[in-house]
Formats: C-alpha cells, structure tokens, sequence
C-alpha cells in the first residue's frame, strides 16, 4: 500500500484549516477506539486522520448496560464516555500513533471549564497530537460538555480558554440538538476555535415492546448510521454557509456518495463513525472509492470540490 | 493476524425446529476458534438491520487450502437471525473473527479435576459446541445439561449425547413443559446430581461451563459458588461491532467497573461477574 506519488491519480489530500491531510477520511471519536486496537483489522496507514474516543482528566468507567439499541438504519448509543483518562493515552497509546501518515485528533471533555483548560495544557506538549475536539455535545453524561454546547456565550467562553492553553488547533463537535447549530458554530468561532465539526448523535430513545420500558438504562441515547445523514448534512451545509471556519462533517457516511455530498455541502474532509462497527474497514473503503470516482469522472482534487454545491446554489 | 474480516460462502442452511437453524459457512484463511468464541455476521448485501450479529462457533472443520467450515447454530428472534436463517447456500456474506475470549480454564489444576458439567439452556449450547468438542478430544468426561421450555428447543441434542457419552459422561435432557427429559428447570436436575450424590459425584464436579438466557447462568453461577465449583459463562450482550470499538457490550464486574463482552468475554469466569 505504497501511495502513488507524482502519478496522475487524483490528488485526495485536503486542507482543514491548519491540518494538512493526505485524504478527507477520518475516523469520528468513539467509533474506532484509540486507534490502535484497529491495527489489525483495517490499515491506519490509509486514513486521513482519527479521532480518539473523547478523554476525560480521570479514566471513567461509563454507564451501566444497556448502552446501545439498534433501530432503522442506525443504532442508539449511551455509553457514557468510559475512557482510559488522558494520562494514560498520551503515556500509553500515544506513542505507537506517532508517526503515522493519519493526523491524530485527541477528542476531549470535561465537567467544568477548568476540566477541558487542563486537558488541553496535558495534550499540548505532545508533538504526536494533530489537533484537539472539543467535545461539547455529548448527549449522554448528565453534566459532560452538553450545557457547552448549547449556549452560545458559555461556548464562546470555553473555546476561548482552552484556545489560550494550547497551540494545537482547535476543532469543535457541534451539537445537533439546538434550534441552530449555525450560531454555536459562530460562537465556536468568536472563541478562536480553527475548525468546526459537524454533528454528534442526535439525542433519541428507544423502547422495548416486550418488556414494556426503555431499552438504554439511561433511557436517552445518541442516535447514529445513515438514519441520520440528511439531517447532519443539512446542519453542515448551513455552518459551512453561515460561519467562516472549515467543517468536517459527521453524520451516517458510509459509501462515497455520502462522502461526495458532505464535501459538495461545504465539509473539507468527513468522519465515519458508526458504519465502522459493521465494516472496520470502511474508512479504507471509502479512500479506494473516492478515489476511482474522482479518477473515473475526471475531477484532479478533492479540494475543488468543497462547497461546490453551494456555489451552484 | 487475530482477527480477520472476510467473505464467506454459505453452504447450507438448515432449518431445525421451533425456527432453529444451521448455517454452514466456508471462509478461506479463517483461524480456527477457541472454544467460546465467536464471529459476527451477517447475510448477503444486508441493508438492514445494519450491523451484523453475534454467532458463537457451534462447530468447525477445516477445508483444506487454509479454509474453515464454520457452523452457526441459531434461532430466529429478530430482523438479524431472520436474516441469517434466510441465506441460501451459494451466497457470500461478510465475517468477522473469530473473536473474543473464549474458555480457558479448561488446563487449569482445578479443572482437571474430576468431570465437567455443561448446562445450556436453549440455544445457549451453541456457545458449547465447540467446549464439548474438545473435551471429548481429549477424553475429559463431562456431564451435558440441557434445558429448553420445550422438546423443540433441544436442538442437536444427539450430537451432545454421542460427545458425552464418547467420554462416561451422560447428557440430562429438561424441558419445562416436560415434552423431553425431565420436567423442570435445567439447574434444578444440576442441583439434584451435585446433592443426591450420583455415584460418579462424589469426586464432585471440577468445572461448569455455561451458556444461556441470562438467569440460567446466574443460578449456574450461585450452584456453583455454592458447591465450591469453579467455571465459566459465555455470555451474551447486545453488540455493536464485537471487536472492541463501540463499547456498548458491557458486562458489570464484581470488582468494580465494565468490561466489554467482545474482548474480555464473551468467556467470563463465573465469579468475576455481578450477576
């Protein structure tokens, strides 16, 4: 798996912000572990970049089963954020990441504001580190990041701070759960964040016929896979359009077209997420796909075509 | 390589009773399983459901050039088996495995100890196919206990006599409406062998090594905390992607904490598990 270098196949690189990535795939927080426990199931090489499952200052153990329901065209997830605690990962894990062609993003979330200040101060020493997520959207921890999310000032606020504890870029996971993820977006952005993005699991619930009660013990889960992509590439269409940061988008991808569409609607690169857990190498995939159908149609670079659709509008 | 993600080929597809069935399924460079451990699958071109479902490896045979012929032993509950159980031979479908942690106290000091009781309820003895295969491999007598609520439940239950009588020990049909074996729960005809002092007993049992409904296994595990017997459970939890990513398979442990059905277990020593 040698990349072609200096050939006439289509050049997948593409730039988000300040991240330079050797092609738009990455793999979203919580879906591909810490990244290593895939090594042998699907080829790190290959990706654009990975998002770790989101960090906590202490390892958490996460929510008491049942923590996923499958519905139509996607599950539900509450898994409550365990996690391994950032020490750990940057001491452990970190360093059989580094290296690697894939951009590693840490995902991070805290209970306070001070929580995510003093992540970031941890993560920023670490040259192995991309860019940190900011998660702030979380539906399934009582307090974890969500009131961030989903008041404009307190996020300005918080972007703010963590901006002036890291050098590293800051990327920001928007909620979908708001009347407008646009103005969270525009509040990211006031903060000094440097990339949006866009979305994490829309809050659902599911319940089990048989046993008469919901089936996630905490009742609300995040809802994910292609149910949701219309819904998401609604909401990067609009942040694309209504905030001047560059936007990964997030959001049931799964074949290229998904990729092409987020891309069209304004997104730089994409995250896949749930469609892992039915095929591990789906972010692979997707990088062969993108690019026959680049090759077979013609198009020299994925960059041409971010915000493409817009632009016809 | 651990795990691999391949393609299968189905080569049968039998339909058993009580909407039971056997999938036969050649994969090419598969690893054999350990005992208790499993794969995830799905059926061909599968849209929905979306993810695939966990199979215990009921059985397996290789098939020459670095080929596995596994067997899935299931039953139709949901979208999923439905789908399984309408594969037809010829087909390929995606697999995943084998994975997880399968039984592995079966070399220990303890276990080697006297026989072994088996206890399945229900479809639950897919999940000791493969136990029962190997025990018998190596002429370690064991005890089959298998309950299901009816005759129809007892699936392959000839398969688990001829591989516990191949070693002394016996199978113990139950069924709860009393249309097989004896009448009654599965763990009480257990109890009854560890308490009536069955000659064969008085060594005791070494080992149990469970699989079924939830509540099945807890009694198991309390019989066998009660008795002094140390064992196993395959168990089974809603999953996502069964190799660790999504982390929805978690199972409470007594010393605090979850650990994830796909890779600590599906095996769990009895003990170790908040039931």
């Amino acid at each position: 798996m040698t990349r072609e270098s200096g050939g006439s196949g289509p050049d997948l690189s593409t730039q988000v912000g300040p991240l330079e990535l050797q092609n738009p795939i990455l793999t979203a927080s919580g879906t591909f572990g810490y990244g290593l426990e895939f090594a042998e199931r699907a080829d790190l090489h290959r990706l654009g970049g990975l998002v770790t499952k989101g960090l906590s200052l202490e390892p958490l153990a996460g929510n008491p089963p049942v923590r996923i329901a499958e519905t139509r065209g996607g599950m539900l997830n509450s898994i409550g954020l365990q996690n391994i605690g950032v020490d750990r990962f940057l001491d452990d894990v970190l360093p059989g990441l580094v290296g690697l062609p894939p951009k590693v993003i840490v995902n991070l979330f805290g209970y306070d504001q001070d929580d995510y200040v003093r992540l970031a101060e941890r993560v920023d020493p670490h040259a192995g580190v991309a860019a940190v997520e900011l998660n702030v959207s979380c539906p399934n921890v009582s307090k974890g990041g969500i009131e961030f999310g989903h008041d404009p000032e307190i996020l300005c606020g918080l972007v703010r701070r963590v901006r002036s504890a890291t050098g590293k870029p800051v990327v920001v996971k928007l909620s979908p759960n708001v009347t407008e993820p646009a103005a969270l977006g525009q509040a990211a952005s006031a903060g000094g964040a440097d990339i949006l993005s866009a979305v994490n699991t829309f809050v659902g619930m599911a319940i089990d016929t048989n046993a008469r009660r919901p089936v996630l013990s905490t009742v609300r889960g995040g809802l994910s896979g292609p149910a949701i992509k219309p819904l998401a590439l609604r909401i990067v269409w609009d942040v694309a359009r209504e905030v001047d940061l560059p936007v990964i988008g997030i959001g049931g991808v799964e074949t290229v077209d998904d990729v092409l569409e987020f891309l069209l609607a304004g997104a730089s690169a994409v995250q896949v997420g749930t469609a892992l857990f039915r095929d591990p190498r789906t972010a692979e995939r997707l990088v062969d796909g993108l690019r026959d159908r680049l090759q077979t149609e013609g198009v020299a670079s994925v960059r041409s075509l971010v915000g493409a659709a817009a632009r016809q509008e | 390589m651990a795990a691999l993600d391949a393609t299968g080929r189905v080569l049968e597809v039998r339909p058993l009773p009580l909407r039971h069935f056997l999938l036969r399924i050649r994969v090419d460079g598969m690893e054999p399983a350990v005992p208790g451990q499993f794969v995830m699958v799905a059926g061909a071109d599968q849209a929905e459901p979306y993810l695939r479902r966990a199979f215990s490896v009921y059985g397996q045979e290789p098939a020459g050039e670095g080929a596995l012929v596994i067997s899935l032993l299931g039953k139709v509950i949901g979208r999923g088996t439905e789908a399984l159980a309408a594969c037809t031979a010829g087909e390929d479908v995606p697999v995943l495995g084998p994975l997880g942690r399968g039984f592995h106290t079966m070399g220990q000091a303890g276990a080697a100890r006297g026989r072994s009781a088996l206890v399945a309820g229900g479809i639950g003895s897919a999940g000791l196919g493969l136990l029962a295969e190997a025990l018998a491999g190596a002429e370690r007598p064991f005890d089959f206990y298998y309950g299901g609520r009816t005759a129809g439940d007892l699936v392959e239950a000839d398969e688990f006599r001829r591989l516990s009588e191949s070693t002394g020990g016996r199978l113990v049909m139950t069924t709860e409406d009393g249309s097989a074996g004896i009448h009654g729960l599965v763990t009480e005809a257990l109890l009854e062998t560890l308490e009536a002092g069955r000659p064969e007993a008085e060594i005791a049992y070494g080992a149990v090594y469970t699989c079924g409904p939830h509540g099945l296994m807890a009694a198991v595990a309390r019989i066998a905390a009660d008795h002094g017997i140390a064992g196993e459970a395959a168990m089974e939890t809603p999953m996502g992607c069964g190799y660790g990513a999504c982390l929805g398979c978690a199972v409470e442990l007594k010393k605090g904490g979850y650990a994830l059905c796909c890779r600590h277990g599906p095996v769990f020593d009895l003990e170790e598990v908040v039931w």
